[in-house]
């Protein structure tokens, strides 16, 4: 049977059939470890969500939505989801603003390069690292200040606990924008770059300010990547858990209800808890985690919808 | 500052109110100035903090909190340097997590790319249908959390006795890091020109020839990046480790680090603490003064395009 990438001569025909035959070998290694090792695994998360189970040794017993249920009424979920919320929100407000910002000036600024190469360093450095570098440059002891409460003193400024657990949620958001700002400016000053220059030049010469270019120039011609870029934030942002499990616990153990996210949620309730692991109640919670990260993705996809424009 | 209406259109071109600067020479307003010194300041910051990190970890927990800029001397003047390394080495088993990891590192990264660049491949060059429909299939995984399917995996590999297992770990390591992989080099292969393929295959050459001998090496650029991106990403990964390492002989650094981290802060060991985060940090330090290009446009490419 002809494909559509028949590439004509009268070699074609004999090889196409020979090359349909390699796709399943090639194919199949990569596909069979993926659906054993994501797929399937996802699927029954799915359906221990609706049992209850307690791990090992116990049997799970379908409890149909009694963990939805449940999860609705403790606090420990709600806290969880909330601070979840909030970090994909605020954080990705927070680190878009940084990100427009830098698009404003980094554009025609001399030693851009370099800036973005040392912003993006953070990136690949591990958020178990990052948060217990952050955790001593935090810390709260009169006389012997971390780094952050130094410098405010030095100041002349009051010293705040940074790491109590009423205020470690915004301190993590702090720290995720600056740890992450500089993938996604580095994402979307590549797709500036891309933007003929002459555009700007028109709007110096009719005296725009920077925030008209960046609102009648910049903004629509990066319109699609900061789309993408969106998606990749949320999908980052749910999963949070390194950092948060750092900065704001004593490190082995779980952090006070207060600051947990989903993940750290789904951690708790089966491998870090000290009492009886429950399964079934942490499978919610990462079903929860997975809508979650959809709905947020179809709701940007819809919101940042338009016509392509070309340029 | 602007004199013209909130509405700039570029097309209709209104005359200038100023004349336009002379090249290089451009007009800068207070607000530029503000934003140039905003950025340079943020920089900056970044670049203190690289700087904290790496003296910190020759300083004394007094030095580190009293003087948080001034340089490491303790230490030095008692002829014992690397002090907090060597406590970070000794007490949190770095010396075998590091070779824990550098082994599981390297063979489960050269494993994805040897997996995922024939499934690449068969994605977008064997013209074979519904290849777009089992590309997204497959790139959908980037967006599932580890935390959904990590519950199942972990008794799954229970039963088959995987788990405090590195070879365990390895499988799981090397399937979950599919998705994104594949993703990355389908980019990859789709830019590479056809005529190369078609004059294998006129010459008589076999798809899989054409494969191994024209199209691989071709893709040369793609597969480095994925290799490297992948064993940056593996370094890092803690959260697997912590589910599937429980025994310190299996620990991976970031999984040490992890161990240390309590252990070293309830002894107010925070110079050995330091110290273990800036050896997780430093190799990545040194892989990113040496590749920063690569990692940066390889991180960065599925966003672009």
């Amino acid at each position: 049977m002809p494909g559509s990438t028949d590439v004509g001569g009268r070699a074609s025909g004999a090889h196409l059939v020979r090359k349909k035959r390699l796709f399943f070998p090639f194919f199949l290694p990569a596909v069979t470890l993926y659906v054993v090792f994501l797929v399937v695994p996802t699927l029954a998360t799915v359906a221990l969500g609706f049992t209850s189970w307690a791990g090992a040794g116990d049997t799970p017993e379908f409890t149909g939505f009694a963990n939805y249920v449940e999860l609705l009424s403790s606090d420990a979920f709600r806290y969880s989801f909330l601070n979840t919320l909030l970090y994909i929100v605020a954080g990705g407000v927070g680190t878009f603003l940084l990100a427009f910002l830098f698009t404003m000036v980094l554009r025609d600024m001399r030693g851009g390069k370099l800036i973005r190469a040392i912003l993006f360093f953070p990136n690949i450095v591990a958020p178990v690292a990052l948060g217990m570098f952050f955790s001593i440059v935090l810390i709260y002891r009169p006389n012997r200040q971390g780094l952050a409460n130094h410098l405010l003193e030095s100041v002349g400024l009051d010293a705040v606990k940074f790491l109590q657990a009423e205020n470690v949620t915004w301190v993590v958001t702090g720290c995720l924008i600056w740890a992450s700002s500089g993938f996604y400016i580095t994402i979307l000053m590549a797709a500036v770059d891309r933007i003929p220059p002459y555009l700007y030049e028109d709007a110096d010469i009719a005296g725009a300010t920077p925030w008209q270019k960046f609102r009648h120039v910049t903004l629509p011609l990066t319109w699609d990547v900061i789309g993408v870029a969106g998606v990749l934030w949320t999908i980052g942002a749910v999963k949070i858990f390194e950092l948060v499990f750092v900065l704001a616990g004593p490190g082995t153990y779980s952090p006070p209800i207060r600051a947990w996210t989903l993940g750290v949620y789904v951690f708790d309730r089966s491998f870090g808890t000290q009492g009886t692991p429950e399964y079934g109640m942490a499978c919610a919670a990462a079903v929860v985690m997975i809508l979650l990260v959809s709905v947020l993705v179809v709701l940007l996809r819809r919101l940042m919808r338009r016509d392509t424009i070309q340029f | 500052m602007s004199t013209v209406d909130s509405r700039v259109s570029v097309a209709p071109r209104k005359p200038p109110r100023k004349p336009k600067p002379a090249p290089g020479s451009r007009g800068l307003s207070p607000l530029r100035v503000l934003g140039m010194a905003f950025v340079w300041l943020f920089t900056a910051v970044n670049l203190l903090v690289l700087y904290w990190l790496v003296s910190a970890a020759f300083k004394t927990p007094i030095e580190i909190f009293t003087k948080p800029f001034a340089l490491p001397a303790h230490w030095f003047e008692r002829g014992d340097p690397f002090r907090n390394f060597a406590y970070a080495w000794d007490n949190a088993g770095f010396g075998r997590a590091f070779l824990v990891t550098v082994v599981l590192v390297a063979v489960s990264s050269v494993v994805i790319v040897l997996v995922s660049a024939p499934a690449a491949y068969a994605l977008t060059r064997l013209g074979a249908r519904g290849a777009d429909g089992m590309t997204n299939f497959v790139a959908i995984g980037m967006g599932v959390p580890f935390q959904t399917v990590v519950i199942p995996l972990f008794i799954g590999m229970a039963e088959v006795n995987l788990t405090n297992d590195l070879f365990g770990m390895f499988l799981v390591y090397v399937a979950l890091s599919l998705p994104f992989t594949v993703f990355l080099l389908t980019g990859f292969f789709k830019s590479l020109p056809d005529e190369l393929e078609e004059a294998a295959a006129l010459d008589g050459a076999s798809p899989l020839r054409t494969f191994r001998t024209i199209m691989l090496p071709l893709a040369r650029g793609g597969l480095v990046t994925a290799l490297i991106l992948n064993a940056i990403g593996l370094w890092n990964e803690t959260l697997l480790a912590i589910v599937f390492l429980n025994e310190n002989a299996n620990f991976t650094l970031a999984r040490a680090l992890f161990a240390f981290n309590s252990a070293a802060s309830y002894q107010s060991e925070y110079g050995g603490l330091i110290a273990g985060v800036a050896i997780v940090v430093l190799p990545m330090l040194v892989l990113y003064l040496l590749l920063a290009r690569r990692i940066i446009t390889g991180l960065t490419l599925g966003a672009g395009k």
